[in-house]
């Protein structure tokens, strides 16, 4: 049981725990003498040269998106814009800020999106204990069924579901919609937390049951903390999800604008600011901003919770 | 069927209270009835109206009727079929609509529009404009009551003509096309074109004498493929050619009046009213906007314009029918009337108010287009034709190099099968 | 271990119920839609009737639905190809970078990864913008003076290219996160034995990694072909499946079909056809889980 690898309990950031890969020298913190080997092949040049390249690939719409929200008008409008925006301004902020009810959808988009996750997390984790610890007739095609339910045609559902909601009377709803986020995110949870939950020895929950747990407390006192950085990655991709839909918002909300969300006014973003690509790209930084925060937080996290989830899928 | 009937009937018992109640204090009398007071969601287009308008009406009318809060709300182009039918088929609807006068017949069609047969009198219906009321008039029930009309004219910048030299507006499409080309230079546009403005396209093709549908034998069939509907296409795609319009948007992505704000354009295709939203993002532009009627091919005769315009419809689904026919009534009125026409240079839905817009050079321009006025194809499925964008897609296809008589031909059949689909 | 007692049960049980409400019962609701004769007037004053397989005889007649099927399977193909070999090379270098590189390159995969896909779709669109756009401004500084206001959505084979590169882009960073950390529980020993048998690096990943990670490989693609195949707001927020159609894959066609045409009873058609295309071409994999799940683990 004190076995437990360095990288669980304390999660090394990106630092991977299991074994190294690769051709060439381990993967891992190479020794000083490794670093100096290596630095002078020419193979590992080219291979940092063509990392750097996929990085700033891969970077640079998103640091355009900063670059634009940041340069005055007048420089995106310029025959010839630069890396760096010569005079970082906040005023697209502040007209994106400053659009009507941004705020509220803001508040909306959070609330929503935070309670679905949350609740599918719960439910999700109530069957990945069944799933990754139990046996029990039906396990099999239950799995099977979870996987499936990802194939879900979603956009056909708008007018089924609209339909219900009338008859229900929960049309203009944010409860409605937390329910649709949740059932959307519901699969994919259940089928990384189980992955995550296989990956906690099940050793450690019988040793705490033979020291007098019940089953729960077993599961409180030793699993769940383990569960924890898995808990933090599966909720974001939850979050991802959630935050950016916006079909079943243009269904399920139709007469209280003030119940829309944040995706919904970003898509429709030329109807309020035109031309004005500053403030669009400020827009975009601000909706994105939420999601890249938690991450940024949950990084260190996420990236050992990625390990341990994945490689049991 | 039966269903139907029963709901037309018991619609017009409705109307006949309203119309009781109407008569006499207008919607306020109604609101006692109700614990609190009355909230009235009323969906307008976007760039129907200036902000400013909509704040002043809210205000008046509110103050006016103590027992209404009235919750004016700006809706956007894109997506709004989908978000009008979801209103109609909801239980908790928006109280008044506004719908494009193409659209009125669809959304009749589907059973969610209150009938207003019984109220034309009472909202002075015998001096609306034929041309507004009838698009709001299916099988002889009255379910769109006419909000304004406008036609399209060429708004121009008087400055950059001056630059260019140019004494006299164009009177026929070969000067037309001339005194763009000396407008195009420089930094300067002649004329910003969208690629994708089919009812300027469409005038073309008036013009010259095609369509863009036409029935024969009781089905319709897309017509872009004939000689002249050709010929109107590519005299669209000449013009287009003088200036940066987008070939793969229309006028609203981005907004053109924020283009032409600039100060960069010296012509754009848009209803007057879009001289006002120019002056509202460049207030320093004001006397220096012009107008002319869209050149004809010949001197005697503007070209063909479309018949643009809204109706306003109350849904079935509306919680508090009465309030909204009273507001209805108010922004159809003589008042309201006399202000949309001269704020956003519409004519208005009555003939007895035409004289308002004597003074104003952009309206004095509409009426002479509005002469040789046209509607679109007269059928329900019109709408799901503008809904699939196809003729926009053809006009971007062509604009981008493809054979034009290839293009033609595939958007005439989709035109075909969308018109001839039943409902 | 077997467990005969209720608790699984119970601990399924909010699963079950929410998928049922919630995703069951809509799907019969429109799995109904798509038999019945559903239009406007219907969705607004109810009473539908039944008109038996008439939708999906005028679906399966028109030339149009084959079209948009072979052009998904299309879609779906290259994307996944793209995706799955572009991550798979990612994870491979990632594995032999020195640790602050991993590090810088991992993040930056995780803020792409983590960017919204609207917020992705609107900076794809200010990129290839005609006029201001960064694309067409290197494209012209680097001597290709047509791209001058080049409108790269209104040609069906750029706006197609375009959206690759936006799936692609989003796409890549999971697989390769996920690949990569499969890799990283790959034994040296095994790549050590590889090498002194004279592999070659290409014959070691055939022989060593490969295998290895053939069930993560085929749990990553399965689910991209979920994902791509049912992409939806890039397409449409991007342009509505077009020009003319170019970019109109399934799911698009099932909702331009419903909620602009307000053909909802041949939009749930389609959509039915889709569930059951996707289950066909994934019904190997979902048949080898089963097998595992059955046998425990």
């Amino acid at each position: 049981m004190r076995t437990l690898p360095a990288g669980r309990s304390r999660p090394a950031g990106t630092r991977p725990a299991g074994g190294r890969a690769g051709g060439g020298a381990p993967a891992g913190v190479p020794t000083g003498a490794a670093r100096r080997r290596r630095a002078v092949r020419p193979g590992r040049i080219a291979l940092n040269a063509c990392a750097a390249a996929v990085l700033a690939v891969m970077a640079f719409p998103v640091y355009w998106m900063f670059a634009t929200a940041f340069r005055p008008t007048a420089e995106i409008q310029a025959g010839t814009p630069g890396l760096w925006p010569a005079h970082p301004t906040l005023e697209h902020f502040a007209a994106a800020v400053a659009a009507d009810g941004f705020w509220t959808f803001w508040r909306n988009s959070l609330a929503v999106t935070a309670a679905a996750v949350l609740l599918a997390l719960t439910v999700a984790l109530l069957s990945a204990v069944a799933v990754a610890r139990m046996r029990w007739r039906g396990r099999g095609p239950f799995i099977v069924m979870v996987f499936a339910a990802q194939m879900a045609p979603w956009e056909a559902l708008l007018v089924p579901m609209f339909v219900i909601a009338r008859d229900t009377g929960l049309l203009d709803s944010l409860a409605m919609l937390t329910g649709v986020y949740f059932m959307i995110t519901l699969p994919f949870t259940i089928v990384t937390l189980r992955g995550f939950l296989a990956a906690v020895p099940a050793e450690l929950e019988e040793a705490a049951l033979v020291d007098g747990c019940t089953r729960p407390a077993a599961f409180r006192r030793v699993i769940f903390p383990l569960l924890a950085p898995g808990l933090m990655a599966t909720s974001l991709f939850g979050f991802v999800t959630a935050w950016n839909e916006f079909a079943f918002v243009n269904v399920l909300i139709i007469k209280d604008r003030d119940k829309r969300t944040l995706p919904v006014w970003l898509s429709s973003f030329r109807d309020v600011f035109g031309t004005d690509w500053g403030a669009t790209m400020a827009a975009a930084t601000l909706f994105a901003l939420p999601v890249l925060v938690v991450f940024l937080f949950l990084q260190r996290r996420v990236g050992a919770g990625l390990t341990a989830g994945a490689v049991k899928g | 069927m039966k269903h139907r009937l029963l709901a037309a009937a018991a619609a017009l018992a409705l109307a006949a209270t309203a119309a009781a109640c109407g008569s006499g204090s207008g919607g306020g009398s109604a609101a006692p009835a109700d614990s609190g007071p009355v909230r009235l969601t009323v969906w307008i287009m976007d760039g129907s109206v200036t902000d400013e308008l909509v704040k002043r009406f809210e205000t008046g009318y509110e103050s006016a009727h103590p027992g209404v809060d009235l919750d004016v709300q700006i809706q956007a182009w894109d997506g709004i079929g989908e978000r009008t039918t979801a209103a109609l088929a909801s239980t908790d609807a928006p109280d008044v609509i506004e719908v494009g006068n193409t659209q009125v017949a669809q959304y009749a069609a589907s059973g969610g529009v209150r009938d207003l047969s019984g109220e034309v009198a009472d909202l002075g219906g015998a001096d609306w404009i034929p041309g507004l009321a009838q698009p709001g008039n299916i099988d002889g029930r009255q379910y769109g009551v006419p909000w304004y009309a406008a036609n399209r004219v060429v708004v121009y910048n008087k400055d950059l003509f001056a630059k260019a030299g140019i004494e006299a507006p164009p009177r026929t499409r070969d000067e037309w096309l001339e005194i763009t080309a000396r407008l195009d230079r420089g930094g300067d546009q002649g004329i910003y074109l969208t690629g994708q403005t089919w009812y300027a396209l469409a005038g073309f093709v008036w013009d010259e004498g095609g369509d863009l549908a036409v029935k024969e034998g009781g089905r319709w069939k897309g017509a872009l493929d004939t000689p002249q509907a050709l010929a109107g296409m590519d005299f669209y795609r000449r013009l287009q050619a003088l200036g940066k319009g987008p070939k793969d948007a229309d006028e609203a992505n981005p907004p053109q009046h924020e283009v032409f704000a600039q100060g960069r354009v010296a012509q754009m295709i848009s209803v007057p009213g879009g001289a006002a939203r120019v002056l509202e993002v460049a207030p320093e532009m004001k006397g220096k906007l012009g107008f002319f009627p869209i050149p004809g091919k010949t001197a005697d005769k503007p070209g063909a314009v479309f018949t643009g315009g809204s109706d306003l419809i109350i849904p079935e689904a509306s919680r508090h029918p009465d309030a909204a026919y009273a507001v209805v009534k108010a922004l159809a009125g003589e008042d309201f009337q006399t202000e949309l026409a001269k704020t956003m240079n519409f004519v208005p839905n009555r003939a007895s108010l035409a004289h308002v817009l004597d003074a104003d050079e952009g309206t004095a321009a509409m009426a002479r287009g509005a002469a040789n006025g046209r509607a679109t194809p007269n059928t329900p499925n019109w709408a799901a034709v503008e809904a699939t964008s196809v003729i926009k897609q053809y006009m971007t296809a062509v604009l981008t190099g493809k054979d034009p008589a290839t293009e033609a031909r595939k958007a005439s059949e989709a035109i075909t099968t969308t018109l001839n689909s039943g409902s | 271990m077997r467990t005969r007692n209720l608790w699984p049960y119970l601990l399924i049980a909010p699963t079950v119920a929410g998928g049922v409400f919630l995703l069951l019962y809509p799907l019969l609701r429109a799995a109904l839609i798509s038999v019945q004769h559903f239009r406007m007037g219907e969705l607004v004053r109810g009473g539908a009737r039944l008109t038996g397989l008439d939708n999906y005889r005028e679906l399966l007649a028109a030339e149009e639905f084959w079209a948009v099927t072979l052009r998904t399977f299309g879609w779906t193909a290259v994307n996944v190809v793209l995706i799955v070999g572009l991550s798979t090379a990612v994870a491979l270098m990632l594995a032999r970078l020195g640790r602050r590189m991993r590090v810088a390159l991992m993040s930056v995969l995780a803020l792409v990864w983590a960017t919204p896909v609207i917020a992705a779709t609107t900076i794809f669109q200010w990129l290839f913008q005609s006029e201001l756009g960064i694309v067409n401004r290197l494209l012209v500084a680097l001597g290709f003076d047509s791209f001058q206001g080049h409108s790269w959505f209104a040609d069906g084979g750029a706006m197609f290219g375009v959206l690759v590169a936006l799936v692609v882009w989003q796409s890549v960073p999971f697989a390769a996160l996920t690949l990569y950390a499969g890799l990283t529980t790959i034994p040296a020993e095994l790549y050590e034995s590889a090498r002194i048998d004279g592999g070659t690096g290409p014959q070691i990943f055939a022989r060593v990694t490969f295998p290895i990670l053939r069930p993560m490989f085929a749990l990553v693609t399965s689910l991209e072909v979920i994902w791509v195949f049912k992409c939806f707001p890039q397409i449409w927020v991007l342009g509505q499946g077009g020009p003319d159609g170019a970019t109109t894959t399934l799911p698009v066609y099932a909702f331009k079909v419903a909620r602009v045409l307000h053909r909802y009873d041949l939009g749930s058609a389609v959509a039915m056809l889709t569930v059951a295309v996707l289950a066909v071409a994934l019904a190997g994999n979902l048949r080898r889980m089963l097998r595992q799940e059955g046998a425990g683990s």
